[in-house]
């Protein structure tokens, strides 16, 4: 990293046009910046060469949107850690909306205190301009002694401006920090800072709001506020932020528009009336129910075509690949596992895709803040934050996509919570499997109500099941290994907006390509090694092509026959538990391994033949079925437990940073999914099922 | 119910015309007199605009019977119930 680039960090409230005037000044360059501590992603970028022109370059660092730098949340941990530490930008760009100055203007109080140098873009000022609430720049520049610059960061308006405006203040000899003086009757905060007096002001500001907060660090300061009385350094907290709203108050007046922004944001009496249906008692939950069923259904099934494309495009690459090589190991390798490999990377894309269009496009919007109100009463029951619905709902179509969206909850530890959660709720993959099962072994002579009937009451057992287990798990985790109390809810409910498409498609891009380049990697990979696994050792006189000998002779075939004591309690043969090992890589794969293994080529859609094959294989020992409908049972719940998704392991270590959660997820699922798969196939034979 | 353990505050009594905030009803004015309850949700609340003084309207109920809707400094604010409870007024 050179001496000679700027470094310039976007701060500012959430909703305020930030992330759009990134958007703006890097011309939408910019990928994820890895900082070393911060747990909280922050995109960056460098200056555009439109707005670059013959100057030099310029890096902007996107921070997370925060109401404070006191560092209550992990957002503003990660903002006051890049702002006050090591990294600390040449310069701060505060983002503030225009048409809500009270809130905003704290924020830009605290960053005077921290002594960086600042630029203030007066953002949204059409807005503001539109209700009357016109602030003169110049006026609030010379209360805040900082350049203020008017900016429309949907259009573009000002960008110029700022790139001058921060040069400038780049090239200044830094800035004093402008703290806000205890008023007169503020005994108790003048104490505490006299105590503190050994830390810089700020420090000292920041260690007495977070020590009340109980996140101070440990250490010299935290010693002395911890012999001090409490209700004193209460009050001292109190006083300190009362100074500062004492001040906002008092340069709004000054600008003459004190009395008219207490009273009512201009676009929140619009979002009022359209709240007036949004959140109505009865109207407001139905339209959240049909708002969550068309992105279910769409994630579910818009993807779907698309999904078969990639998957028809792959097929017929890999044919070619074969045509051209001729059979063999190499075209083997190359076909089933890399070509498969990337295919099964690629696939995702569309679900992932469409999930974080429809996320942007309602968080863009201020719909998904109206979401978390409505049912945040639910969620709290768990212990979760509101956000973490749509993730979960997610979970039914797929894990991937789902973990990804878990990125709007701020916690990490309840972040980790829904992480843990997602994997149970019963994906699409697990459908194929469900349907195989129930429509080769639920076929009653006798049905209890007709066999149509009796299947799809499997079938939803099946996801209730799931479902369940889910919340179960939640509640546990929440209570045990990531116990954390009920994050409390303070919601901004920003006014409704139309949503930039732009910046949204943008933040799509994004999602996909850290996708591909974080998970898509691990996918590949195990790709080739399940290839391996069930191809060596390689069949020497054949072409090349599977078989049911050759299957059973593959390191795969042995490791199943080997774990064949492990799966005859839970009601399996050597044949499923190749399956099961094949069905890592996804788990509808299992349809084609059984069928590779009943030596048949197996028809994903309409799997009659494989059905039939289920049904008829017998015990060679007792001459009895070896598939029984508790067997099925037995087989459906293990896939309702198990974590049988190398993707989605792939996902949750990119989520996580490392293997910990990853490894920790698989083997307390699949020990939980044997453990019921056990209880449902012996407890099943004791009461004389099956 | 967590946050009800932490809760290591004994609230004042509340006396006269003072009350808290999630006793409130829709479209109810009130000002912010004093903020109890943990630490942590106190500065927050502090930060986001609940110093003493400050004009609170509740705007709405969520459909589920919390949390609330409030307006506070021109913007609009979701606090649970749990959470207003913390905020003292004055009607």
């Amino acid at each position: 990293m050179s001496d000679s680039i700027l470094r310039v960090a976007l701060a500012g409230n959430p909703n305020v046009g930030k992330t759009s005037l990134f958007n703006v000044l890097t011309g939408s360059r910019h990928r994820v910046g890895n900082y070393s501590g911060v747990t909280v992603e922050c995109l960056e970028g460098e200056l555009s060469r439109r707005l670059r022109g013959d100057g030099p370059p310029m890096r902007l660092i996107d921070l997370p949107g925060i109401y404070s730098l006191s560092p209550t949340s992990e957002d503003e941990r990660a903002a006051y850690e890049l702002l006050a530490g090591e990294q600390r930008p040449d310069v701060v760009l505060l983002v503030i909306d225009a048409s809500n100055l009270a809130r905003n203007l704290y924020l830009a109080l605290q960053l005077l205190e921290l002594g960086v140098p600042l630029v203030l873009a007066l953002n949204m000022v059409d807005v503001a301009r539109d209700a009357g609430l016109q602030v003169e720049p110049r006026e609030l520049a010379d209360e805040l002694g900082v350049p203020v610059i008017p900016t429309v960061a949907r259009s573009g308006e000002g960008a110029e401006a700022i790139v001058e405006a921060v040069r400038r203040a780049g090239a200044a000899a830094g800035a004093e920090p402008v703290l806000v003086p205890p008023g007169p009757d503020d005994e108790a905060l003048r104490e505490a800072l006299e105590g503190l007096g050994s830390l810089p002001p700020v420090r000292a500001r920041t260690v007495l709001l977070g020590h009340l907060a109980g996140v101070a660090g440990p250490g010299e300061p935290g010693r002395w506020l911890d012999g001090q009385p409490a209700e004193r350094m209460r009050a001292a907290a109190e006083q300190l932020v009362s100074a500062r709203y004492r001040r906002v108050d008092a340069i709004l007046e000054r600008l003459g528009v004190r009395e008219r922004m207490s009273r009512e944001a201009p676009a929140m009496s619009r979002s009022e009336r359209i709240d007036r249906v949004l959140t109505h008692r009865v109207l407001g939950l139905l339209i959240f129910v049909a708002v969550m069923a068309f992105v279910f259904v769409s994630i579910f099934s818009w993807a779907d075509p698309v999904m078969g494309l990639i998957e028809d495009a792959f097929g017929w690459l890999s044919g070619l690949v074969s045509d051209v090589l001729g059979p063999g190991l190499l075209t083997s390798l190359v076909t089933d596992g890399l070509i498969a490999g990337v295919g099964n990377v690629v696939v995702f894309v569309p679900q992932i895709a469409l999930l974080f269009l429809f996320i942007g496009l309602l968080e863009d919007s201020g719909y998904l803040a109206r979401a978390a109100f409505l049912l945040d009463r639910l969620m709290s029951r768990l212990g979760l934050h509101g956000r973490a619905f749509i993730p979960l709902l997610s979970g039914y179509a797929c894990a991937i996509p789902a973990i990804l969206g878990t990125r709007t909850i701020s916690s990490v530890k309840d972040r980790l919570v829904t992480i843990l959660m997602i994997p149970f709720m019963s994906c699409s993959a697990r459908l194929p499997i469900y349907t195989l099962v129930i429509g080769a072994l639920f076929v009653s002579h006798e049905p209890v109500f007709s066999t149509g009937i009796d299947q799809g009451l499997v079938l939803l057992g099946m996801y209730l099941l799931s479902t369940v287990s889910a919340l179960a798990m939640g509640f546990v985790y929440k209570r045990t290994i990531l116990a954390s109390p009920t994050p409390p809810l303070v919601l901004e409910l920003p006014p409704y907006r139309l949503p930039r498409v732009r910046d949204t498609l943008l933040m799509v891009i994004d999602r996909v390509g850290d996708f591909l380049r974080g998970a898509g990697t691990v996918i590949l990979a195990c790709t080739v090694v399940l290839w391996a696994l069930l191809s060596f050792p390689a069949d020497r006189t054949g072409a090349g092509e599977g078989g049911p000998t050759r299957v059973a002779q593959s390191y795969g075939g042995k490791l199943a026959q080997g774990l064949e004591p492990a799966l005859e309690p839970i009601g399996q043969d050597w044949r499923v538990g190749v399956g099961i090992i094949g069905s890592f890589a996804a788990r509808e794969v299992l349809v084609s391994t059984l069928g590779l293994v009943y030596g048949m080529e197996a028809d994903d859609d309409d799997p009659a033949e494989l059905r039939q094959a289920l049904r008829e294989q017998v015990d060679p020992d007792t001459g009895e079925p070896q598939h029984t409908p508790l067997s099925g049972l037995a087989l459906m719940v293990f896939f309702v437990y198990a974590c049988q998704c190398m993707s989605t392991l792939a996902v949750v270590r990119r989520e996580t940073g490392g293997w910990r959660w990853p490894a920790f997820m698989f083997v307390s699922m699949t020990g939980l999914a044997y453990v019921a798969a056990l209880l449902v196939f012996q407890g099943g034979r004791l009461l004389g099922l099956g | 119910m967590v946050s009800r353990r932490s809760f290591r505050y004994a609230p004042r009594p509340v006396t006269g015309r003072e009350t808290t905030l999630d006793t409130l009803a829709v479209g109810d004015d009130a000002e912010v007199t004093a903020v109890q309850g943990p630490g942590g949700i106190a500065v927050r609340l502090l930060e986001m605009g609940f110093v003493a003084g400050t004009r609170v309207r509740l705007v709405k109920v969520a459909p589920l019977g919390d949390p609330l809707e409030l307006r506070i400094r021109g913007y609009h604010l979701s606090l649970r119930r749990a959470e207003a409870a913390h905020v003292r007024v004055r009607r």
